[in-house]
């Protein structure tokens, strides 16, 4: 029988651990947004659209501000370990995004 | 220089075209294509050098399959660190090697074959920043016998590669070969 990985069996569970993520200011995290989905190999994955302040984005600390994030919401929720889902990371500074609109980024 | 770090250094070139104008969706996909093979390339040298005979060490690091590495990989992301603080650490440093992996061959798909999505450069200068934070983690840890094991996984790539390399050297040598490697490493092609 197949596996249904629990972040797609459960996904309000899911959901509710995702609402409970909040980011204070020095994440330098403006909006963020989820989505469940396939990866490229088929695998079940969630996908973070995080869209962060220009500062935070400053190419000198991104390195710091993307680890920073990435380990928060992985120590928060571990998807894979948890849920069954392959987490992947998008990022872009709010002036990218006000330039490029894309929906998925919220 | 290293192949891995040509590759790194050609992606930051690609990322950084056209500053501080906007970037071209071409450049940037290409950088994240460069990012990714930085670490693959990295990952399957290093394979090839337990390998003994060196004029075939090339053909060696053909034989990896992406698909196969990226599920030994996701597993690896995916294990619960160990307690030991002696394996704690080099697993910590495996683990954002494996992750980045994942992360970076997804990346690398969606440049190459979703041309809807737009890429900014925030976004590839993390995934560059990702393939070099591996490439450092991975120098730490390459001796190791844990990252020895990532490299020829037990079951999923060992099988396969053995296979190939069987085939492919006894079509070249119809007398036979020797299948052989240092004794320090030969538990990996087990």
């Amino acid at each position: 029988m197949a596996h249904l990985p629990r972040g797609v069996a459960q996904p309000a569970e899911l959901i509710k651990r995702l609402n409970g993520l909040v980011f204070t200011p020095e994440y330098g995290v403006v909006k963020w947004r989820h989505t469940v989905d396939d990866d490229w190999s088929g695998d079940p994955a969630i996908f973070f659209w995080i869209t962060l302040s220009d500062a935070a984005a400053d190419r000198n600390v991104l390195s710091r501000t993307t680890r920073r994030i990435k380990d928060f919401i992985i120590k928060q929720i571990d998807p894979a370990g948890e849920w069954d889902l392959i987490p992947y990371f998008h990022f872009r500074s709010q002036s990218e995004q006000e330039k490029l609109k894309d929906k998925v980024f919220g | 220089m290293a192949y891995h770090d040509d590759l790194l250094r050609h992606a930051v070139f690609l990322s950084e075209l056209d500053l501080p104008e906007a970037p071209k969706q071409v450049d940037l996909r290409r950088a994240v294509s460069a990012a990714y093979y930085a670490l693959f390339h990295l990952l399957t040298v290093e394979a090839a050098q337990n390998w003994r005979r060196e004029r075939q060490r090339s053909r060696f690091a053909r034989m990896f399959d992406h698909g196969r590495m990226k599920t030994c990989s996701s597993k690896v992301a995916s294990r619960p660190l160990p307690r030991d603080p002696a394996e704690n650490a080099p697993a910590t440093l495996l683990k954002l090697v494996a992750e980045s992996f994942v992360n970076l061959q997804h990346a690398r798909h969606t440049a190459d074959y979703d041309n809807a999505y737009a890429w900014s450069r925030t976004d590839v200068w993390d995934l560059i920043l990702d393939a070099e934070d591996a490439i450092k983690a991975w120098m730490g840890i390459r001796e190791t016998t844990m990252a020895q094991d990532y490299l020829i996984d037990g079951r999923s790539i060992t099988i396969r590669v053995v296979h190939q390399i069987l085939c492919t050297l006894r079509s070249v040598n119809s007398s036979g070969f020797i299948f052989s490697c240092s004794r320090r490493r030969q538990s990996s092609f087990t």
